[in-house]
């Protein structure tokens, strides 16, 4: 007699993130332009706060300056809001948006 | 205001005498302006963001207080040597970004009184006292921030 096989039906297995942070969410650091903070001075910070170097931080800078912001780094939420915490105290426009 | 040498650290500038007066004027009567509240996102409805603004605003308020005490040790007299023409002031690393963000939080302070124009020179004739006040605090506070920043690589 000819044996039936049942239908095999696969488990539906979740991808299990790596660690824990991997469900974090996650935040954009933007720098918005203003006609207040010299090209200079946005420079120097970016520099300073990142540890960029001039080429770097003048890329980041021009574009605040010619398209309105800059996404500066992307981080989880306490990273992002220490940076934000940075670059207003240097009293550039900064903000912490989320990624999704 | 002239970067005379940078040195193990150190920064020294050459002011002239009516330079020294300005700078000096500058950070014993700093703050100018009372502090304005920052928004810390655009997008963000969530509640964590709102408590995060409040984080924000309370350690920027202590930050406005910590430049103000600073701002009276700049003005040391040992911070000023005397020279045959001006003064030779020196600043630390740390002193110097001080400067520059006590300087900035004149420039920006300023701007957000004359209600944060886009062009800050306006070709009109200016009559109004506190108009001429901020947006002469702008330009001074800009010319030191330049010469604070003057040949950094």
């Amino acid at each position: 007699m000819p044996t039936v096989l049942e239908p095999v039906t696969k488990p539906v297995i979740k991808k299990k993130p790596k660690f824990d942070d991997d469900l974090a969410p996650t935040f954009y650091v933007i720098c918005w332009n203003d006609p207040v903070n010299l090209m200079v001075y946005v420079t120097h910070v970016f520099m300073r706060i990142f540890g960029w170097n001039k080429q770097k931080a003048e890329k980041h800078m021009m574009e605040v300056h010619e398209k309105g912001k800059s996404v500066l780094v992307r981080e989880g939420a306490e990273k992002a809001e220490f940076y934000v915490h940075q670059l207003q105290n240097y009293k550039l426009q900064a903000t912490m948006e989320p990624t999704e | 205001m002239k970067l005379a040498r940078q040195k193990d650290g150190l920064w020294q500038y050459h002011l002239a005498q009516n330079e020294a007066d300005v700078l000096v004027g500058l950070l014993k009567k700093f703050p100018f302006t009372k502090i304005d509240e920052v928004k810390i996102s655009k997008t963000d409805k969530h509640p964590k963001a709102r408590e995060r603004e409040k984080l924000l605003n309370e350690s920027l308020a202590e930050h406005r207080k910590e430049l103000k005490k600073l701002a009276q040790a700049l003005i040391r007299p040992d911070k000023f040597k005397r020279q045959e023409k001006g003064f030779l002031m020196t600043l630390s690393l740390e002193e110097r970004e001080t400067m520059l963000q006590i300087l900035n939080d004149i420039r920006v302070g300023s701007w957000h009184v004359l209600g944060e124009p886009e062009e800050l020179h306006s070709h009109a004739p200016q009559t109004d006292a506190k108009d001429l006040t901020y947006r002469s605090l702008i330009d001074l506070a800009g010319y030191f921030e330049c010469a604070l920043l003057e040949l950094e690589d």
